[in-house]
């Protein structure tokens, strides 16, 4: 396989968590100029969200809206950065017209509407880091599911029926992005008003050279360990753009921050690609049936 | 936007509107069709209890047979002998065969059994028969499970003292939407409304949340979140599930399920006691039904021993000059059927995976369905689990129906004053689902095991200059590369795409599952130049294909070609 075929694959599989377009050389004309399975345009899926896209906060369409959906991400970011504090004093239940409802209202249990202002840590009640390792957001997390989750609501009304569904789905949202590492590293940026523009050409030679090396050596890897090495070698890596992340997260110096996810989305794709390659005992359910036939 | 033509589906959405208005809910009942047997659970008020049949059975065999003109089921019917199951009269194992078609390996594999299983290798849904008065009479497995279904029904009725109408029912893991459709339509068929379709693991995840929300609550203990691992085999299918618990929420990690069961075991040493049984069978003649009839019994009295002694005399004569006499042993049983018990053990190594648990997180290692039974089956889940032993406190037969049952009483919105029923499954995506694209791949745009109600979205471009229309051809499966190897869910056409260079316009595809797990497929095309026109875009709820699905893609693919491909966008600099 040539360098450029093995980039290729590398760089193109559809399955990565995040995406970074990549340019090469742009003298040789037998390079494929892009790689990247193109995901949704910035635009159009939510910034926080791996590719494809998940949740937007209106995920229930009605028939006939069509891709309005489409449209309203643009806008939900906006709200999203803009004034938290004024929203939170102005709202109240809608139901009970008690103050500061939250997800549900605290006093007549009733599921309030999605109020974009209201960020992923708040909603786990963390506090805006990057480093929550240790937090349990597992048990906040079906704490809020036994809550707000569309199975449970059957005798609510339409509406509130509907308000639990988009509830429950950014809260299933939220958990997915603040449990992987890669996902929250993207979205304290997106918080800070830091897009990791995922359309930028990177230009780091070095790392490309690494990631052909790497590629080689799953390559050849022999055996399963030999790839069990190469994996651990990834989460050593990933572990330490992490640490170097969280540094200049602190330290607000965004321009390492970027740099360290774009590490990291690396790394990781080849960590899932090791791991999907070396899948090949799948069982699919089209292959079998007894002998007798 | 119209809906697409009216689905037995779409009729339940509506009846829950209605139902959820009603004041008395009616605690729907939760039912476990086997392929073998079968049973119906409902939450009494305090607890799960089985309901038992007038013969005081709470397993009913999963059958109806025609012999009487008046077709009876397994619920009422009493078998006189086994053998009259098999006289060619009677349809099971109608759980293998729904919605499959003509070309389907399992079907193919059906062809053995004593009724009629015909086959035209095209495509299209088998011919089903039953042997009455010496004619084959035609019927379909919707028609054969609605019946079942209908008996069920009745007797559910009778011993609740009311109408039953509301269920829960359990299906395993690998059932593509559209054979969800022909259980749907089995249902409506015998009056029943669907709450939830099940993936059978999940209900027995849900069984084990309950109890480790007791255990939890006994020691007043916080509960921890526990991760279990669920194997489930039957006759017809395998499942195995991985479910983190806490608090009574059960979270599905991954699924994975295949068609392997107990059916494969007994038909592999059928033809292992008489290799050229085929050949025999497959004139299905009255003396070859009786000769099918006399060695799956003896072949299945015999795996059944050897379940619980080292090896088991087999002695049959087939009535035409054949008969097999042979002492069978464990290990011999065990090497005719390797491959299906290496399938089982490469189950749970890929559930492992895709829920991304090591094994030794596994907390408990739970293992139900008849065939958890087989000593080979229990070593080789304690195996690849790295376990001295089981997960103790569920009957393997009863697990998936009561669990059935639970989610029914929560889905009813009933509550327990003791918190039994304070209880949640949060599902995911059993197969991925996705479009052909990138020259006849399959482009998952939901991965498998994403948590649902899910909506994902990708874009894609044209292959061709000026190229102004795109075939949007769903596929549902496993993720296998090819898009033929996948389930076909439907198919349209996006029209009016702006004319520019191939790889310029972009057309999104957005697939949704909603709380009720119905699939839409949301399509629009846009162009991106300066002059943006928005262009309308499409709506289609999914499954839309329907019998004969099998020659759709080859139809579309001779009929268009490339001319109307997507790609994964590539874009230029
Ligand atoms: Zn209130």
């Amino acid at each position: 396989m040539t360098r450029q075929r093995q980039l290729r694959t590398l760089l193109s599989s559809s399955s990565s968590s995040a995406r970074l377009r990549r340019t090469l050389n742009p003298s040789n004309p037998n390079l494929p100029i892009e790689f990247a399975a193109k995901p949704p345009s910035p635009s159009l899926s939510s910034f926080f969200s791996p590719s494809p896209t998940t949740y937007s906060n209106n995920h229930r369409l009605l028939p006939g809206r069509g891709l309005d959906f489409l449209g309203n991400r643009r806008l939900s970011g906006k709200i999203f950065l803009s004034s938290q504090s004024a929203r939170e004093l102005d709202s109240k239940c809608w139901n009970c017209n008690a103050a500061a409802p939250f997800l549900v209202c605290s006093s007549c249990r009733c599921i309030q509407p999605v109020d974009q202002s209201v960020d992923y840590f708040q909603i786990f009640g963390l506090e805006k880091k990057y480093d929550i390792e240790d937090q349990n957001l597992d048990g906040k997390y079906k704490d809020w599911q036994k809550k707000l989750h569309p199975d449970l609501v059957h005798s609510k009304s339409k509406k509130e029926r509907e308000y639990a569904a988009d509830q429950s789905a950014r809260v299933i949202d939220a958990y997915c992005t603040l449990t992987k590492p890669l996902s929250r590293a993207i979205y304290v940026l997106k918080l800070e008003g830091v897009n990791v523009d995922e359309e930028e050409t990177i230009s780091e030679l070095d790392l490309l050279a690494e990631i052909m090396e790497i590629r080689e050596a799953v390559e050849e890897a022999a055996d399963s360990q030999a790839l069990n090495q190469i994996q651990s070698e990834m989460q050593e890596k990933i572990k330490h753009w992490s640490n170097l992340f969280a540094n200049a997260y602190r330290d607000r110096n965004f321009g390492e921050a970027v740099t360290a996810i774009r590490r990291m989305t690396y790394y990781e794709r080849v960590t899932e690609e090791i791991s999907d390659s070396s899948r090949n005992t799948r069982v699919v359910d089209n292959g079998f049936a007894a002998r007798m036939s | 936007m119209a809906e697409p033509a009216y689905t037995v589906a779409s009729d339940s959405e509506n009846t829950e509107e209605e139902k959820s208005s009603s004041t008395f809910p009616e605690i729907a009942i939760g039912i476990d069709i086997g392929t073998s047997q079968c049973s119906v659970a409902v939450w009494n008020g305090s607890q799960v209890e089985l309901l038992k049949n007038t013969r005081n059975q709470k397993m009913m065999r999963s059958y109806v047979t025609f012999k009487d003109e008046v077709p009876s089921g397994g619920v009422s019917n009493q078998l006189s002998h086994e053998h009259e199951l098999l006289s060619g009269a009677a349809i099971f194992n109608m759980k293998r065969l729904i919605g499959r078609v003509d070309t389907d390996p399992v079907v193919h594999a059906s062809r053995s059994l004593p009724f009629l299983v015909q086959t035209m290798d095209i495509g299209v849904r088998p011919f089903i028969a039953a042997l009455v008065n010496n004619v084959w009479r035609s019927t379909t497995p919707e028609e054969a499970l609605a019946i079942f279904l209908v008996e069920l029904r009745a007797m559910a009725g009778i011993q609740l003292k009311r109408p039953v109408r509301n269920v829960v029912l359990t299906i395993p893991v690998s059932f593509g939407r559209f054979q969800l459709t022909r259980i749907e339509r089995a249902c409506a068929m015998a009056g029943l409304h669907v709450l939830r379709l099940m993936p059978e693991p999940t209900a027995v995840a849900l069984l084990y949340a309950q109890q480790q929300q007791q255990t939890a609550h006994d020691n007043m203990g916080s509960g921890s979140e526990k991760i279990g691992l669920i194997f489930n085999m039957g006759a017809g299918y395998c499942d195995v599930a991985v479910t983190a618990t806490a608090g009574g929420v059960s979270q599905i990690r991954a699924l994975a399920g295949t068609t392997i069961g107990g059916e494969d075991l007994l038909q592999n040493m059928m033809h292992h006691l008489l290799p050229n049984a085929e050949t025999l069978f497959s004139t299905h003649g009255i003396s070859e039904i009786k000769a099918i009839g006399l060695l799956r019994v003896a072949t299945q009295d015999a795996i059944h021993k050897l379940s619980f002694q080292a090896s088991v005399q087999i002695d049959v004569d087939l009535g035409n000059g054949s008969k097999i006499n042979k002492v069978l042993d464990r290990q011999e049983f065990e090497e005719v059927n390797k491959k299906v018990f290496e399938k089982c053990e490469s189950l749970i190594i890929q559930c492992l995976h895709d829920a991304k648990i090591e094994v030794e997180d596994v907390n408990d290692v739970i293992a139900v369905g008849g065939c958890s039974y087989i000593p080979k089956v229990k070593d080789l889940v304690l195996n690849v689990c790295k376990r001295q032993e089981l997960y103790k406190g569920m009957n393997p037969l009863e697990a998936a129906v009561s669990g059935a049952a639970l989610e029914g009483a929560v889905a009813s919105g009933i509550s327990d004053p003791f918190g039994n029923l304070d209880l949640l499954t949060i599902q995911v995506t059993p197969l991925a689902i996705g479009i052909r694209a990138d020259g006849g791949k399959f482009v998952p745009i939901i991965a498998r095991n994403t948590t649902m109600p899910a909506r994902k979205e990708m874009t894609f471009t044209t292959v061709h200059d000026n190229q102004t229309e795109a075939l949007i051809i769903v596929y549902e499966g496993e993720g296998q590369q090819n898009a033929e190897e996948n389930h076909l869910l439907g198919y349209f056409k996006i029209v009016g795409i702006p004319s520019a260079p191939k790889g310029v316009p972009e057309i999104s595809v957005c697939l949704d599952i909603d709380a009720s797990n119905v699939l839409r497929v949301y399509a629009s095309a846009k162009h991106r130049g300066p002059h943006q026109k928005a262009m309308p875009s499409m709506e289609v709820r999914m499954p839309t294909v329907d019998d004969g699905h099998g020659w759709c893609a080859e139809a579309l693919h001779r009929a268009y070609g490339s001319t109307s491909d997507l790609v994964t966008v590539q874009k230029k600099i």
